[in-house]
């Protein structure tokens, strides 16, 4: 290629030839972990066997999964996190009330399911049950980055429902 | 198009077709889809500024929500834009909720994109890769995601990325033009390509 300017044969790289050049220099520069496949493969195969893995679809006033200090404003605070499942949604709202944190949530569409409050490090899990209207109580959760199991006693072959770790 | 990066449309063809083995029932299927594109959504999910560990949790993310929904991709040649379109979504969704995605300054630039690779980062650059590197740096910050991102996938979701960059939309197209202008002149300064 002629530069116009300057008159002087100039090797210009096309627009895919400079991409592939910029995708391998990436790659070079900040190549994925090595464990980055077996990491996902191991996530995979754990959610195929044990437990069917909720996602957070959305969040309300909280920064879910991330640490965060208590609601700066006042001792009050709410925030809601969504999970979606296969068949199912789950609306869970936390609650900071002086120094306790309430989380209560409900299930659409109701069913009866047992649930299961677990912070990282306590011994023994919080449960309830999902009542006929959907809706589920912890009045008094223990902070820490925690879960949320529901299991289906009515179908031994349904495998529990797990929300991703949030910090409470 | 002739501007995208000739090796990539087999990757399309190839991980459509692990995925539609997988979806007949071929467990392995997946896991050759999974070493195939993983490499792939690092790149994107990086642009996006996210640290090490954060970026691997979204990979992983990314690749459970397939295994969740993947009944729902009704065209199987759709799986790789896809799963990058659901990476660069949930990158986002957390660097910004962790307040990553702010405006980057200069400096934070410089430490992203040093002139030379640092020391730290261990890797040997040939003379051409590490001049493509120095230009590279010399880009504006947005020009350098975006070019990491449109070398990484062949088929970007413009007004998705628009929304990340805080780009208008629409702007995307000839945006990535000039970056790759940009880069073009940095390298002819720099002594070719």
């Amino acid at each position: 290629m002629v530069d116009q300017r300057t008159g002087e044969h100039n090797e210009q790289p096309d627009d895919a030839t400079l991409l592939t050049a910029v995708a391998e220099v990436w790659q070079l520069v900040d190549p994925p972990p090595v464990d980055l496949v077996d990491g996902v493969l191991a996530a995979i195969a754990a959610e195929d066997l044990e437990f069917d893995l909720l996602i957070l679809v959305s969040t309300d006033g909280a920064l879910a999964g991330v640490r965060h200090s208590a609601p700066e404003e006042s001792d009050a605070g709410a925030w809601m996190l969504e999970y979606e499942g296969r068949d199912l949604r789950i609306y869970v709202r936390l609650t900071r009330i002086e120094d306790r944190v309430r989380v209560d949530g409900w299930v659409v569409p109701v069913r009866t399911l047992s649930v299961q409050l677990k912070a990282d490090g306590q011994d023994e899990p919080l449960q309830t049950e999902i009542d006929e209207f959907g809706r589920f109580e912890f009045p008094s959760a223990t902070p820490g980055l925690s879960r949320l199991t529901f299991f289906d006693e009515s179908d031994e072959s349904a495998r529990p429902r797990v929300t991703p770790p949030f910090w409470i | 198009m002739s501007e995208l990066p000739t090796e990539t449309p087999s990757v399309w063809e190839v991980s459509a077709r692990l995925f539609e083995r997988w979806r007949a029932g071929e467990s392995e299927a997946l896991d050759d889809l999974v070493r195939l594109l993983s490499p792939m959504l690092w790149q994107v999910v990086r642009a996006s500024g996210l640290d090490h560990s954060a970026a691997e949790d979204v990979v992983q993310t990314t690749w459970l929500t397939l295994v969740r929904s993947g009944e729902s991709i009704a065209e199987p040649r759709a799986v790789a834009g896809w799963l990058t379109t659901s990476a660069r979504r949930e990158a986002w969704r957390i660097s910004k909720q962790s307040g990553r995605q702010q405006p980057v300054e200069d400096e934070t630039i410089a430490r992203r994109l040093p002139d030379a690779p640092a020391p730290e980062l261990q890797v040997v650059l040939d003379d051409d890769n590490s001049r493509l590197w120095s230009c590279l740096g010399k880009l504006p910050e947005r020009c350098q995601r975006l070019l990491r991102i449109v070398a990484a996938e062949a088929r970007p979701d413009y007004s998705a990325i628009a929304t990340e960059l805080d780009m208008p939309v629409g702007s995307i197209g000839p945006t990535r033009g000039r970056c790759l202008d940009k880069l073009r002149r940095e390298l002819a300064t720099a002594g070719g390509f």
